[in-house]
Parts: structure tokens; sequence; C-alpha cells
């Protein structure tokens, strides 16, 4: 989050030297230029999805074509009418884009990593992130027990990034894409979700990552917590949902759910009910 | 006269109703709670705490308690962006960065406690502006709306997604439009809803009953806020708050004009579609900042100066509902959150809504806002104590309250895949300026604008002056013609001009 924004109507308040001024100015000027650079991509991007799309409805009956001897509607209330008004629009306007970005030079800058504003540590930050992300949605989530694949990913998540280190960063995308990247191998059917091979070297993984983390930070409060709110969070969350909210939870018959689950209905329940 | 008797006394009867039910406290309690500290949490937004609360609360529990538990985190969350803006200089939601204008220097100058105390008693009176306005005018409005038939609801639908296009975007308009037409896009995926036509489904089942509301807007507005979280950030230093935090009676009163000027602003931006308490907030200080005494101190620590953007911001909530209820067209990025829990729980906000909701929805606002005025004077420094909390800490654990979420609500993990694909495109849009927001209010009234559209037309035997013909269609049609109109540089370039020379 960035810091208050200055409000343009009251102006600065501080004393501010020219110098200053010319740097800020340059420095927005540089700002734009990348941004019109990632607008030249974008706008790209968009002018392809835009003609892709057309080509898309054109598949869908416009002019009232018939189907299986039955007429259909009549272009006005074609299911094409209205994507094909907005993929036409969007065609327009990611060309209207484009001009703007060459225009204003974002098309002379588009080729170099300088020009579009590349910075390294944020690439690195960045896909490490979208690495554990897409495994742990596609792969852990789906496969593996959720108290176990969340405490993961809490661990990795707090580890990897609050001091912004690159190293950590690296580690934790390992050992979350690694567990998330057996899973998906191994199991990748619906009907093997159930095995409880990836459980195990999901939990085998979040406690060495524990382990490590805790020596490598000996005396760190930081260091202590993690493991307290990557086993409480997860467990309380889907304890509530599937619990209190009666609703369905991932993967029931993961290995730490299917006991709480078992004994929550066999043991606790009927303590209270009078059974 | 009966009219207004019979509305009030349906009021007085939803608001006993709640009253004397003691679950409503604890879900007032609970949201209210956690909607402050949402807002308080720097990388948290008022958004998300709606939409992240629709994915617990959405339609697990009875809908009365469901909206208790999201207006009350919505109201919460609002107010709560104050405490950061004020001892941080960091706006804890978009719509409190004019906050931190005079709060932050006020907090400096040791008046910290009572910046914070008039925030709280001016955040609840802006409610209760809001509230009011949302009683009055949601009345007027829904007798208006009842003459709205297909070429209008088209019309309108389309105004909304272009106005905050236009209104949201913080580089070019046409990204905002771009945005727009992206979640209109992702709108027409699914069965058509006249022909039950198959669009773009590519053969995967999941597809034919279209994108679901709550992945999508926990893509569009929980994912990037935690990709972009995720880094290493000095929290701030924050500033000792001093002095007592209960409000002088003398200052609120003697502050009231200005309250109340800001209460109206931020409850008339409210009411416009698609456009939420960040532009309030800007829009009530610039005001402020013109006609106050104090205007040549807005900035430097002034008391109006930071009343002027909270009270707004906080009475645009009840402006962002009247807009929702009456006409189904979200009036801020949190309420298009909850016209999702709207949606899941099969409740169509619109002409046709059942005026008892309206009434249950004034009722729980004017119980929010008075749980967000006693909890936020009295628990003012557990809130601080939670500053402290950096964000690499509590977003791993809304990471995992989004996937639980995104998933409980009904399509089982084909969602999160949706979930995760969203978000990846919103952050590469929030990278390169596009406002999310449009795209969320396109993917929302994309359904209707397509089914009103081709209905207008289909009645009209395919006659384009269906939407010319009709008074309100035709007022419609020229603001849309307008908003657009007035983007083109060749039209554009004479209005400059003449502006220049009276300049």
């Amino acid at each position: 989050m960035p810091a208050a924004h200055r409000d343009p109507v009251a102006g600065d308040t501080s004393v501010t030297t020219n110098d200053q001024l010319l740097q800020s100015e340059a420095a927005d000027r540089e700002a734009k230029l990348i941004l019109r650079a990632r607008d030249f991509w974008g706008a790209l991007v968009l002018l392809a999805l835009s003609v892709f799309f057309l080509w898309g409805t054109s598949y869908i009956p416009l002019w009232g074509e018939n189907r299986a001897g039955v007429r259909g509607g009549d272009w006005y209330n074609s299911a094409a009418l209205v994507p094909l008004g907005i993929f036409v629009a969007m065609l327009v306007l990611s060309l209207v884009l484009l001009r703007i970005s060459v225009r204003e030079g974002g098309a002379e800058r588009a080729l170099s990593a300088v020009g579009i504003g590349w910075n390294r540590a944020e690439a690195l930050r960045f896909s490490t992130l979208a690495v554990i992300l897409f495994f742990y949605i596609a792969g852990l989530v789906p496969r593996v027990d959720f108290i176990l694949c969340s405490g993961l990913l809490i661990t990795a998540l707090i580890y990897g990034y609050h001091g912004g280190q690159a190293a950590r960063m690296l580690l934790a995308a390992a050992t979350v894409g690694v567990a998330g990247l057996y899973a998906m191998a191994l199991n990748l059917p619906r009907a093997q979700w159930a095995q409880h091979d990836d459980d195990w070297l999901a939990l085998a993984f979040w406690i060495a990552l524990t382990a490590w983390g805790l020596w490598r930070e000996r005396g760190s409060r930081l260091a202590r917590i993690i493991p307290v709110i990557a086993v409480l969070a997860p467990t309380l969350l889907v304890c509530a949902m599937a619990f209190g909210f009666r609703q369905n939870v991932p993967n029931r018959g993961g290995l730490i759910f299917k006991q709480i689950e078992y004994h929550y209905y066999v043991t606790l329940k009927p303590i209270w009910s009078g059974k | 006269m009966d009219f207004v008797l019979s509305k009030l006394s349906g009021f007085g009867s939803a608001f006993t109703a709640l009253v004397v039910d003691p679950l409503t406290y604890v879900y007032l309690v609970t949201s209210v709670f956690l909607g402050i500290t949402f807002g308080a949490l720097p990388g948290l937004t008022a958004t998300l705490a709606v939409t992240i609360l629709t994915g617990f609360f959405g339609n697990k529990i009875p809908l009365d308690y469901s909206m208790i538990a999201l207006l009350g985190a919505y109201v919460g969350a609002i107010y709560g962006g104050s405490y950061p803006s004020i001892l941080l200089n960091i706006p804890g939601t978009a719509a409190s960065a004019a906050t931190a204008m005079d709060g932050h220097p006020l907090a400096k100058a040791g008046r910290g406690g009572e910046a914070l105390g008039l925030t709280t008693t001016a955040s609840f009176i802006g409610t209760l502006i809001g509230t009011v306005a949302l009683l009055i005018f949601v009345w007027v409005l829904l007798l208006i709306s009842k003459n709205i038939a297909s070429p209008e609801k088209a019309l309108l639908a389309l105004f909304g997604i272009l106005l905050s296009g236009t209104l949201m975007s913080e580089d070019l308009v046409i990204k905002g439009w771009i945005a727009g037409l992206i979640g209109l896009a992702m709108a027409m995926v699914g069965m058509d809803p006249l022909l039950s036509e198959p669009r773009y489904t590519f053969g995967w089942s999941y597809m034919l009953s279209g994108f679901q509301f709550v992945p999508v807007l926990m893509g569009a507005f929980a994912v990037p806020q935690i990709i972009e979280g995720m880094r290493h950030v000095q929290v701030g230093k924050m500033v000792a708050l001093q002095g007592r935090i209960l409000p002088n009676l003398s200052a609120v009163r003697r502050h009231m004009p200005t309250i109340t000027r800001s209460g109206v602003i931020g409850t008339g931006v409210g009411a416009l579609p698609g456009v939420g308490e960040d532009v309030a907030g800007w829009v009530s200080y610039g005001v402020g900042k013109t006609v106050s005494k104090d205007g040549k101190n807005f900035g430097k620590g002034s008391l109006e100066g930071l009343l002027s953007s909270e009270t707004a911001n906080n009475a645009c909530i009840g402006g962002a509902l009247i807009p929702l209820l009456v006409l189904g067209i979200p009036g801020s990025p949190p309420a298009a959150a909850l016209m999702g829990a709207f949606k899941i729980n099969n409740v169509i906000p619109g002409p046709t809504i059942d005026p008892a909701i309206i009434l249950r929805v004034v009722a729980i606002m004017v119980l929010a806002s008075f749980t967000m005025w006693i909890l936020g004077l009295l628990t003012a420094r557990v809130f601080i104590k939670i500053l402290r909390i950096p964000q690499t800490v509590f977003l791993p654990v809304v990471m995992v309250l989004t996937a639980i979420g995104s998933f409980s609500v009904g399509g089982g993990i084909n969602d999160l895949y949706l979930m995760l694909g969203v978000g990846f495109v919103a952050y590469f849009m929030n990278l390169m300026k596009y406002p999310i927001a449009p795209l969320v209010i396109g993917v929302i009234l994309g359904g209707l604008f397509d089914e009103t559209f081709r209905r207008a037309l289909f009645l009209s035997d395919g006659s384009l002056g269906v939407f010319v013909s009709r008074p309100g269609a035709a007022v419609l049609l020229a603001l849309n013609v307008a908003l657009i109109a007035a983007q083109i540089p060749m039209i554009r370039r004479p209005f400059q001009r003449r502006d220049r020379k009276e300049a």
C-alpha cells in the first residue's frame, strides 16, 4: 500500500526545492513511458483476444439459421449479437490504445527490458508467488488434506516473503512446487485424489520447512509464531466451515480431516446430543 | 402520508425484530470488529472484507444474518481505514486516502486521540445520513423504476459500466472501458439467457452455467491484493496516540455543518453507479477545501479536512445501496460483492425486490453504525495494536480464507481454478493501471445487459428506435453518448480551448 496520495487540489505543503521538483517530474515522465510500453504489449494482446473471440462468435448463429429443422431467432435476438458488439468494441478500443502507446513513445521502448520497466527482483517475487499459488490451488487443494496443504502454504509464504530475501522465496516456491507437482503427477485423475501418499509428502515438507525456519531464525519471535498460525488458522477455518456452517470442504477424505470428522461424529457429537 | 407512515412502521418492525434477536448482536459485533480489522490493516480493503465474508456467510446462514455480517463488515471496514491513515500516514483502504492528508499531521501534533474520536463520530453520523437517504430515495426511485422496461434497463446497465470505467480509471479512461468490456465478455460465457445457446464453453460442462460471482470477486479483489502485499515492507513509524478518544460534544456540534455537507456529498457520489468510497472521500475533501473557512489549512492538520473525507466515505455506503437495491446496479465495488451475496441467496435486487428486504437493510445499517461507533470509541486501542501485524503474516491466512470461501460457495474445485485465473489477470491489469471495479461490475451486469438489450429489440421487431422513442430510454441513451463523446479528443478540444480562454 503506497503512502498517502498527495492531493493535487491541496498542493504540496512541504518546502520543495526546484531540483526535487525536476527529479520528481522526470520520474513521473519515466513511469508514464514505462506504462505506455506496457500498454503497447497490452493492446496487442487485447487485439489478438478480440480477433480470436470474434472468430469464436462467428460459430454462434447470427442470422437465424435452422437447427434440427427448427428456425432460430432473428438477428436481433441472436445469442451472438451482444458478444459481437463487445468484441468489436474491444477491437476498436485496443486499436485506440495501440495508437496512444505508439504516439507517446511506448512502441520504441517496448522491445527493451529497461523500456518496459523490467525489475529482476520483482519478477522473481512474482514468479515464485505464481508457482506457489498455482501448485497450491491446482495441485494440492484438490488432492491433499486441506489442513496440511494450507499449513504448508502459510509456512512457505511467511518464511519466504517476510524478510524479502530471494533465496527464501526460491526455497518456499520449490517446497510448495515439488509437493504440488508430485500430487499432480502421481494422482492426476479425480479417481486418485483420495490417495494419501501426497498427504505424507506435504506433511514431511511442512515439518522440514518449519524446522529449517526455526533453526535458521533461532530466537526470532516470528519464527516461533509461524507454526502456531500454520496449524491453527486452517484447522479452525475448515472445522468452522464443515461443522459450523455444514458446508463442503476440499478433500474431505484427507489424512487429518478424515480423523477430525470421524471423531466429531462418532466420539464428540454423541456426548452433547446425549446418545 | 399513509405511504410514509407505512414505510416508517415497516422500518420500526424490522428494527424491533433485529433488536430483540440475540443472534443479531453476535453477528453485528463480530462482523463490525472483523470489518474494522480488515480496514485497519494496510493491504486489506473494504471490498476484500465484504468479498471474503460473502464466501463465508453468503449462502450458509439465513439471509438476514448474512446481510448483518456483510453490511457490518462493510461499515466497519470503511471506518477502519482511518486508523493507519491517522497513525501511520498509510491509508488502510483507498477510501481513507484523503484522511491521511490531515489525520497524520494532527496525530503528529499530539491530537491523535481527538482526531480518532471525531473521525469515529463523523463516520457514525455519515453512515446515518447515507442510511436516511437510502430510506427516503429508495422508495421514490422504486416508484419511478416501476416504469422502467427492457430498453431503460439495458441502457442503465451500460451507463453503470461506462461511468464506473470513466471515474475509476487512474490512467486512460479507455482502460476503464476495456476493463468493463472484459467483464461483459466474461458474463457472456455459458448458456445465453434467451435461447440457451452455449457460448465460449470450449466443451467444458462447468462453463455452461457461466462464471460464478464469488470466485470472480475473490479472484479480482483478493488474489492481486495478496500477490501485491507479499513483499517486505518496513512497518512505518507509528505516532503514539495522545489525548482522549471520547469526543467533546461541543466540538462535534461545532463541526456539524462540515459533517452534514460531507454526508450529503458522500451519499450523492455513492448513488452514482460503480463509483466508490475513495472518490466520495476526495470529492468531499475538494469541496471542503473550496468552501470551508479553514480551507487554507487543509493538508496541514485541519479537523475540517479530516471530517470532510471521513464522513463522506461512510455516507457513501448508504448511497451505494440505493442503485443496488432499486436497479440492481452496484453503487461501489463493495456493493458489487454484496450483490454477489444477494444473488447466491436467489434475491435479485432491482424493481421487483421485496420491500421488506430494503427495510431490513436500513435497520441493519442503523444498528451497524451504532456498533461501529461504540466499538470505535471503546476498543480503539485494540485496533491500534492490530496495526502492528505485518502484511506478510496475515495475507497467507487471507489466501487460505479465500480458497475455502470460494470452494464452499458451490462450484467446488473448478471455482478455485476460475478464481486463480481471474486473480492473475487482475494482477496484470493492476500492474498496467486498469481499474478492476468496472470488470466486476461488467461481470455482474453483463447478463442483465444481454437479456434486456435483446428483449428490447425483440419487442420492437428489431427496430433500434425503441431506444429513443421512450423518454427514459432517450435520456439514458443521451447520457451514454455524452459519456463516450466527452472522451473523444475532437469533441473535447473546443471545450478545452474555451475553458483556457475563460481562465
